[in-house]
């Protein structure tokens, strides 16, 4: 499952090359560091070792800590419909860690001071600042039905994550089933935590309305569900600025 | 707007994370580009020379582009990239010295495309499209890997007005990803 993460940065003051370029490489070094520690392709990864049960809780990092902690913060707001613990094997955090560790490498650009950057983390999206004086960033979501397409834009503010069942991998599960469906087709989540996006993004993927409705109470955040029948429900504050086009 | 590109790749074979780092002008060239499916659409790879800043109208903020190597070493190298075998562990020595594969033609998007790998001993040097066929002309040419992601973006964000990013496209299509796990695997990685 290869990912590629891409940052963007909008700046019109011209930093150094040199230090933008120490900016890119402390960004990749964290995605390096967090690949080597929460990876499950990795059998020598912390996580891996703590799902064989070769390492107790008390032995854990603080960032792997911290990721649990927000795991089961996320697993109360969705009532179980993310649950990183239900997964066969032990438990399985990728479902936020994906957005997590993006989020958290924009912010070896906000260290630069850049007033506008955008990083892309196979699909989770996390921004900082703005593209230019006046403008929000817009962000497509691709069209579950015709992938070369977008199914609408959305203005982004912090972080924008979407499952759906054209993923690959076995994070789609509904935990109190263990079937791996998707019960909808497309599942977008807005918010300023990108890990949180991405693991409500999860639970909607397999949770559809019921799931959505609890995103409603969630404050900040917004999501969007578009159905297999191409019908789709989004919460109040989902910050369109198109119409949602799923016509395939 | 300067871009960076960092590629974590796991494979299901089960290589460990292979991290690439290189930073690219923003301006890919991609002309010609209508945002449709059709071959005739995608005909922008015929065009695409990474190492150029060619102009193509996009309509984001764009600062100077440059070209940067990050890769220590005189190859020009843009990538650092390293390949860890996993604990299945191979009985087989891996070879030394500085060889290429090129993994089999597999379908993405718009056509199909075999992708080649270069590495030294176990760490990867370079990944390129060795040849594309996007429904019409057969070609090779070298390709800098991102290049395929971004273009399956830039069609959508020609279709699409100002946009900046898309979200919900694993950015690295199957397609590739296949092409490239064959190669390696060729190498015996």
């Amino acid at each position: 499952m290869g990912t590629v993460v891409t940052f963007d940065l909008y700046d019109d003051r011209g930093f150094f090359d040199e230090a933008v370029d120490v900016a890119f490489a402390k960004a990749a070094a964290t995605l390096h560091e967090v690949d080597r520690v929460f990876s499950t392709w990795k059998p020598e990864s912390e996580v891996s070792r703590l799902r064989r049960h070769e390492i107790g809780l008390e032995r854990l990092s603080e960032a792997v800590l911290e990721v649990l902690d927000e795991c089961r913060h996320a697993k109360e707001l969705t009532r179980g419909w993310f649950d990183p613990w239900a997964l066969d094997g032990g438990v399985d955090p990728t479902g936020y860690v994906k957005g997590w560790a993006a989020q958290r490498a924009l912010g070896e650009l906000a260290g630069l001071g850049a007033t506008g950057a955008i990083v892309n983390a196979a699909g989770d999206v996390a921004v900082l600042g703005r593209p230019g004086a006046a403008e929000s960033f817009r962000v497509g979501v691709v069209n579950p039905f015709d992938r070369s397409t977008l199914s609408c834009v959305v203005e982004v503010t912090s972080g924008l994550a979407t499952s759906g069942d054209y993923e690959r991998g076995a994070h789609l599960i509904n935990p109190f089933t263990g079937v791996a469906r998707a019960s909808v087709s497309s599942a977008s989540v807005c918010g300023p935590d990108l890990g949180l996006a991405d693991a409500f993004a999860t639970a909607l993927a397999v949770g559809g309305n019921t799931v959505l409705e609890m995103i409603e109470d969630v404050k900040e955040y917004e999501a969007l569900i578009i159905h297999h029948d191409r019908s789709w429900r989004a919460t109040a504050g989902f910050a369109l600025v198109s119409d949602v086009d799923v016509s395939g | 707007m300067k871009r960076a590109f960092i590629v974590t790749t796991a494979t299901v074979a089960g290589l460990a994370g292979v991290l690439a780092f290189h930073t690219q002008p923003a301006n890919l060239s991609l002309t010609g580009l209508t945002g449709t499916t059709t071959p005739g659409g995608g005909t922008s790879t015929t065009t695409s020379t990474p190492t150029t800043t060619t102009s193509k109208p996009r309509t984001t903020t764009t600062t100077k582009s440059r070209t940067t190597t990050t890769g220590a070493g005189t190859g020009g190298a843009k990538s650092t990239t390293t390949v860890a075998p996993t604990t299945t562990a191979p009985t087989t020595t891996i070879a030394t010295g500085t060889r290429s594969a090129v993994g089999e033609l597999v379908n993405y998007n718009f056509g199909v495309l075999s992708v080649k790998v270069t590495v030294n001993g176990t760490k990867i040097t370079n990944v390129t499209i060795a040849s594309i066929q996007d429904g019409g002309n057969f070609r090779s040419q070298s390709i800098d890997q991102a290049s395929i992601p971004i273009l399956e973006s830039e069609a959508i964000q020609a279709q699409s007005g100002t946009i900046q990013s898309v979200s919900g496209a694993s950015y690295t299509s199957a397609g590739f990803q296949m092409s490239l796990q064959n190669a390696l695997s060729k190498l015996g990685l």
